[in-house]
């Protein structure tokens, strides 16, 4: 009791000085602010955590994103991985979240709440204006037709234009509209798959493998490779716009950190195998 | 009255698979069982006829609260909660060690020992309460012989009483004990360097002897130093009997050995690199080899005959494993580099469910109308997620769905129940699928992937259960092979240079084993002595076993004669 009141007020300290020194510090509730990640770190329940991570989602300046989680950070706040993923199975079919696959190469899958991906995509689609004002019916097709019933990661070509079919006739060119638009993107290993993705978010994913690495070194360059979770957070990230919060929890979710209890808090430590 | 040691009884009586007698005059011997060195025995004629071995005993953990003697319950329990203890962490093993020696050992039969049965040295445990239960029939054989299996599975460590010299120059591709009933012994291993080597796993050939211990060493029965040309993928025993074995090579050959004259008797030439073969072990009316190549077809190599008896063809890209159904014997399973899992039924041509790692269990149930889709779902509900309101939007989906799928198909193609899925590119994991392996009940198949997923599938529905094995990172360019215990508890995955022990139904870590220098490619779970073998890339096949305790070292001062002094304490070393 007294150590957890002691972190709490240790945190209040931090944050005022983190909000002086920090320019960009968010707009988020203080108390959030205040809270110590290593007290948030665990949560009981995937959509608990789903919420209170879309809430500390960094503000971001030059880009637009609405937030989103990586799979690998629920995976390090909820305890049981498999309760996670059925969790987020009925979460998907209620069409509450989606999720999405993201290309940096590794394994990563990305959930945004449906009502941000929903206006995430107005704003994409307002901002492309299409050439042939005939064409552009096809993103409120895409809308009402796709997004509703597939709840896949992926889609196929004949799949795709028959539900789009639904709405009208569907021509090579509407397909085209959509991948330039932002919304769709050509599997590499089968032209005739398509990925569902975000739109307008390579830049944050560039920055998130760049995050990545550079936390990856930061702590493979201390003496013995770990490092006191309350300093790590401190810290600010050159390379990715995204908050070291979030890079923190994603690491620990994809198993390359692991974090261990010490008589001085949470350690961080690169995990070796 | 006998002229020869113990030790040299011992080993007599395990050659003629015959019961101890005991030494020392216990007054136990009343029952029909009587203690030796910590295990129950049956006397011959008592009531349990079927066993001639000793009984290991249930996990130790056990709380036991109602002692019965008093010098040897004290002392049984005290052992007992050391144990419990060490096995907690919470004492070291040198703590119990002091429990050892403190009590004196004035009757060798209270104290747990090695026995040595022709080379193999097992250590049994015991609990007194698990005991009275079987004594008063609440707990069944059965039963019994579970509990005592499963803890000693969850307990394995780098085994310091055996090990195995191979002679091997190249890295270790598949590992097998052959599946005799009642006796697996004999293990096959198949190299890179395109050799291979049958061990006896149960007697040693020799063994080193230190000062404290003495490692029992098995050398190869015999080696083949040039079974190929080029690496072996697969070395397989005749599912029937230990008299012919099959391997299967990047050389393009499948060959057939008889192990007595070590001759190859049949060959197969396969148009590709073969990667892996398997053999259904129940089958009866046929004796099929099906073979994994990195051509697209799954060929079907007929033994009885010495021909192809037919190729199976719907996989995109190479076959990397496969698997016949433990359940069936006409059902063959297969992995692709492509991701994707098919399954087939041999005596109709093409797949008959094809998984998808994006079907879940969740809220499933067959389609109202029948469809002419071939892959009829079976509903399964999670006991985990009880959201039974979410099926009733799928299904309108799902049905038209399967409607708008039926009208895109070629018309020229004629579809009938087999042909399912030449069209479907469903995927079971993102990346190539290095192993697969059914559960012994075969409701249940396990697959790995490249993309370093391990997934849990369930046959009869074709459904991903969505069971999350924690972060594993799995090697991409060999097929591995995987081991799952027999009651479907533990999976083992070889990842990287370590290998994982993964509780099936929950995917969390059990246990992870470290002691190889490179990359793991294969284990085998031996579920007659409840031993792990595996073989990686540094040309070692190690061994592991249900971990000893420290009180061996009481049993070698023991053996040197006389009864060790009583005075001790804690503190004497």
């Amino acid at each position: 009791m007294a150590e957890s009141s002691q972190s709490k007020s240790g945190g209040k300290k931090r944050s005022r000085s983190e909000s002086e020194g920090d320019p960009d510090a968010d707009a988020d509730a203080a108390s959030l602010q205040s809270i110590q990640l290593e007290n948030d770190l665990n949560f009981t329940d995937t959509a608990i955590a789903l919420q209170m991570m879309k809430a500390q989602f960094p503000k971001l300046d030059k880009v637009v994103v609405r937030p989103f989680i990586l799979r690998s950070q629920l995976y390090s706040s909820v305890k049981d991985r498999t309760q996670v993923d059925r969790d987020l199975e009925s979460l998907k079919k209620e069409a509450v979240v989606r999720v999405f696959k993201l290309n940096t190469g590794k394994d990563d899958h990305a959930i945004m709440f449906m009502d941000d991906y929903l206006a995430q995509m107005e704003n994409a689609v307002k901002r492309y204006d299409a050439k042939d004002k005939q064409l552009s019916d096809v993103f409120d097709w895409f809308k009402q037709y796709v997004i509703k019933s597939k709840t896949d990661v992926s889609i196929s070509h004949p799949e795709l234009c028959s539900l789009l079919s639904n709405g009208g006739d569907v021509t090579e060119k509407h397909v085209t509209l959509l991948i330039n638009a932002g919304l769709l993107t050509c599997q590499l290993i089968d032209q005739n798959l398509y990925w569902f993705v975000i739109p307008n978010i390579g830049s944050i994913l560039k920055g998130l493998s760049q995050g990545r690495k550079e936390l990856l070194s930061l702590i493979n360059r201390t003496k013995y490779k770990e490092m006191v979770l309350a300093n790590l957070e401190k810290k600010r990230l050159r390379l990715s716009p995204l908050d070291i919060r979030f890079h923190i929890r994603d690491l620990i979710g994809s198993g390359l950190l692991k974090t261990v209890q010490s008589p001085i808090g949470l350690l961080i430590r690169l995990s070796r195998d | 009255m006998l002229e020869e040691t113990e030790d040299e009884y011992l080993n007599r009586c395990a050659a003629a698979a015959q019961d101890f007698v005991d030494f020392l005059d216990e007054e136990d011997v009343d029952d029909d069982e009587y203690f030796h060195r910590l295990m129950v025995y049956h006397k011959p004629g008592g009531s349990d006829q079927t066993r001639t071995r000793p009984v290991p005993f249930p996990d130790p953990t056990q709380t036991v609260d109602e002692p019965r003697g008093v010098v040897r319950v004290g002392f049984i329990t005290g052992q007992v909660r050391h144990e419990a203890q060490r096995r907690a962490g919470q004492a070291s093993p040198t703590e119990q060690h002091f429990v050892w020696s403190r009590v004196g050992f004035v009757f060798r039969l209270v104290c747990s020992s090695r026995l040595r049965r022709g080379g193999r040295e097992e250590l049994y445990m015991w609990t007194w309460k698990a005991l009275n239960q079987r004594e008063d029939g609440s707990l069944r054989p059965s039963a019994f012989r579970r509990g005592v299996v499963s803890s000693r599975a969850s307990s394995l460590q780098l085994s310091n009483a055996k090990e195995f010299i191979s002679l091997h120059r190249g890295a270790i591709n598949s590992l097998e004990i052959d599946s005799t009933e009642g006796e697996g012994r004999y293990l096959l291993s198949a190299a890179s360097d395109g050799t291979v080597a049958v061990f006896d796993t149960h007697r040693p050939t020799s063994s080193s002897s230190s000062s404290s211990t003495s490692i029992a060493q098995h050398h190869p029965l015999f080696h083949l130093p040039r079974a190929h040309k080029f690496a072996i993928s697969r070395a397989l025993w005749y599912p029937v009997d230990t008299g012919l074995f099959i391997t299967a090579s990047f050389d393009h050959y499948v060959k057939l050995w008889d192990t007595n004259s070590t001759q190859v008797v049949l060959d197969y030439k396969l148009p590709a690199k073969v990667y892996g073969i398997a053999m259904s072990s129940i089958a009866t009316s046929h004796s099929l080899i099906a073979t994994a190549t990195a051509d697209v077809q799954v060929r079907l190599c007929d033994l009885a005959s010495g021909a192809f008896a037919h190729t199976l063809s719907g996989h995109r890209d190479g076959v990397m494993s496969l698997e016949w159904s433990s359940s069936t014997e006409f059902v063959l399973i297969t992995g692709g580099c492509d991701g994707a899992i098919r399954f087939w039924d041999i005596r109709r041509p093409g797949t008959f469910l094809l998984l998808d790692q994006s079907l879940s269990q969740l809220g499933t149930r067959p389609p109202l109308l029948p469809t002419p889709t071939p892959s009829n779902n079976e509903s399964t509900s999670l006991p985990a997620s009880s959201k039974s309101s979410s099926s009733t939007p799928i299904l309108p989906a799902q049905k038209r769905r399967s409607h708008k799928k039926i009208q895109l198909k070629p018309p020229t193609q004629s579809s009938h129940p087999g042909m399912a899925s030449s069209q479907n590119r469903a995927t079971a994991h993102y990346g190539a699928v290095n192993g697969l392996r059914a559960t012994a009940d075969g409701f249940y198949l396990l697959s790995s992937g490249s993309d370093s997923r391990l997934r849990l599938w369930d046959i009869e529905s074709g459904r991903n259960t969505l069971v999350n094995y924690e972060a594993m990172s799995i090697q991409t360019s060999k097929p591995i092979q995987l081991a799952v215990t027999p009651d479907s508890s533990l999976v083992f995955v070889p990842c990287l240079a370590s290998l994982k022990a993964y509780d099936l139904w929950s995917g969390t870590t059990i246990n992870t084993y470290r002691g190889h220098y490179e990359s793991v490619n294969c284990c085998f779970f031996n579920a007659q002595d409840q031993e792990l073998y595996t073989g990686s890339n540094d040309r070692q096949i190690l061994v592991w076993s249900p971990s000893i305790p420290a009180a061996t070292q009481i049993e070698e001062a023991d053996s040197k004669g006389g009864i060790t002094s009583i005075d001790q304490d804690n503190w004497s070393d």
